[in-house]
């Protein structure tokens, strides 16, 4: 494991939309297919998880973003707002069903599952979209560690990353996890610090 | 008939010699043959109850002070034992039983003294009851002290290990007393031991003693404890001990790493949750603001986070809860609070 700290560079290649790509990864890592943990500010979390999937969208990837704060159908408009195409995202919602009680999976775009908290859905639902994109070259995006400490105790976070990111090392597919700076206990970082490649503090 | 000068003088250390017995504060007994009171002073009628006149050309107040066979067969072996290798004896400690029927203990001292052709015994006893008492009432303070106390003499034995050391440690006195190897099994790790004993070096070379000051020993059942140690100098006239006080503050530490492990957890869980769920309301906001949301998104933003204040109240009370359950001195008023 590795860190980076303090803002990254940005760059004004590969943009999407013209605009400048953040330049948090390096190449190598994502092809690499490491495993990332962002960190970023809460009023900044947002800001990052867009220009993260744009940056990796850029580089050809294809994000399963795993989201348990925001609902699918909000986070599809803020991407294409921020000019992110929409097939370069698939979804796996843990909001929505939580709340209004049934939504439809839409193959190859959104798969719900009913609560943040049932891991076994979730890991069954990344199963099955990772199938869904098989040819492709994928990056899921767990957003956020943070939202999970609401529901989870510290050390159940920990088993439950340590659990994903060797599903992940075993599929060989690249992982982010996003989480707010300065929010998590050192016990709690030192174990997350240890599961992942590289530790990104975006600020 | 007028007396000779001799005579005189010794009528006149006569005299002075009774005044010394009879105000001598130790019980004084001139002995004949086979114990055969031939003087018996004023202390000895005062400590015993006996008059000089009940014991004198007797032994039998020898049966009265000890009027159990057995011990009295003890005392005479043990007497006799002493006297086959010298004509006297030296602290011999004997209990006593008065006339009122209190037991007294009596340190006695023996001298043969010439007399003409008279065989001559001068018993001496002093009456250390009190002393005694207090010397057990101490003794039973440190033993029963819910500290570990250790007192060492020179060069690091162990001369008092009291029971909350046998408690504590798992040793008991017969495997420490008059040792000084208890350290090593405390301290099996060399390192450890080391890091130790140079820390308590450097702390004794600047100040004589140390306070609490904390280490980790290994128990004779393999448990580690912690102890805080605290020492000082005790003893007078040239004789100095160590005295080194433990008390074993294993549970206290636990207990205060559960309370720093439940208020990080808490602070981690609360903290960032509602920084998210401020950031999520702001950001619905703006985008209501532009437009952007139907109604019912923003209704499910809305729920969703009502959800997590839900959830965090729903922790806030498990923490609660936690925090009554692990400390038990918290005051009964802020018990019921906390307990919600």
């Amino acid at each position: 494991m590795s860190t980076g700290t303090g803002r990254f560079l940005k760059h004004t290649g590969n943009s999407l939309k013209g605009d400048r790509v953040p330049d948090i990864f390096d190449a190598q890592d994502l092809e690499q297919k490491k495993i990332f943990l962002i960190l970023a500010t809460p009023g900044m979390i947002r800001e990052r998880n867009i220009e993260i999937i744009r940056e990796i969208s850029a580089r050809g990837y294809h994000t399963v973003v795993i989201t348990t704060n925001f609902p699918y159908s909000i986070l599809t408009k803020q991407y294409t707002q921020s000019g992110i195409p929409k097939e370069c995202v698939t979804f796996i919602d843990a909001v929505t069903r939580n709340s209004i009680g049934s939504a439809e999976n839409i193959p190859g775009v959104v798969r719900y599952i009913n609560n943040p908290t049932n891991l076994t859905d979730m890991g069954i639902a990344v199963t099955e979209v990772l199938h869904e994109h098989s040819e492709k070259k994928i990056c899921i995006m767990y957003d956020s560690v943070s939202t999970l400490l609401i529901y989870l105790s510290s050390a159940n976070i920990s088993k439950f990353i340590h659990f994903v990111t060797n599903k992940l090392r075993l599929m060989e597919v690249s992982g982010i996890f996003l989480a707010v700076e300065k929010g998590l206990d050192p016990m709690l970082m030192t174990q997350l610090t240890t599961f992942v490649d590289k530790v990104i503090d975006t600020g | 008939m007028e007396r000779s000068d001799e005579q005189k003088s010794n009528e006149q250390k006569s005299a002075v010699e009774t005044g010394i017995l009879d105000n001598a504060l130790v019980m004084i007994a001139v002995l004949g043959e086979k114990g055969r009171i031939v003087s018996w002073n004023h202390a000895a009628e005062t400590i015993t109850g006996y008059s000089q006149q009940e014991v004198t050309g007797s032994d039998e107040i020898w049966k009265k002070l000890y009027p159990d066979k057995d011990y009295r067969r003890i005392i005479t072996r043990k007497i006799d034992g002493i006297l086959k290798t010298k004509n006297f004896f030296e602290n011999l400690e004997t209990t006593i039983l008065t006339r009122s029927g209190e037991s007294r203990t009596i340190l006695w001292n023996t001298k043969k003294i010439p007399d003409g052709n008279l065989p001559r015994t001068i018993a001496v006893g002093m009456d250390v009851t009190n002393e005694r008492e207090a010397m057990a009432f101490r003794g039973s303070i440190i033993d029963n002290a819910y500290v570990l106390i250790a007192v060492l003499g020179p060069q690091g034995t162990i001369l008092v290990w009291n029971k909350a050391a046998e408690r504590i440690t798992g040793y008991s006195p017969d495997e420490v007393i008059g040792r000084r190897d208890i350290w090593k099994k405390l301290y099996p790790d060399a390192e450890y031991r080391r890091t130790i004993t140079q820390k308590i070096s450097r702390i004794i070379s600047e100040s004589n003693y140390f306070e609490n000051l904390e280490t980790t020993i290994l128990t004779k059942s393999s448990d580690r404890r912690i102890i805080s140690w605290n020492t000082r100098q005790i003893g007078a006239g040239g004789i100095y001990h160590e005295i080194a006080i433990g008390r074993d503050i294993t549970e206290q530490r636990k207990a205060e790493e559960a309370l720093v492990a439940y208020m990080t957890e808490m602070t981690m869980r609360l903290k960032q949750p509602v920084g998210i769920i401020s950031s999520t309301l702001l950001e619905s906001a703006q985008m209501v603001k532009q437009g952007v949301l139907t109604t019912e998104e923003i209704v499910l933003v809305l729920e969703g986070q009502a959800r997590n204040a839900t959830q965090i109240a729903a922790n806030i009370q498990e923490f609660q809860t936690a925090i009554v359950d692990r400390d038990r001195s918290i005051p009964e008023a802020y018990r019921k609070f906390l307990e919600g």
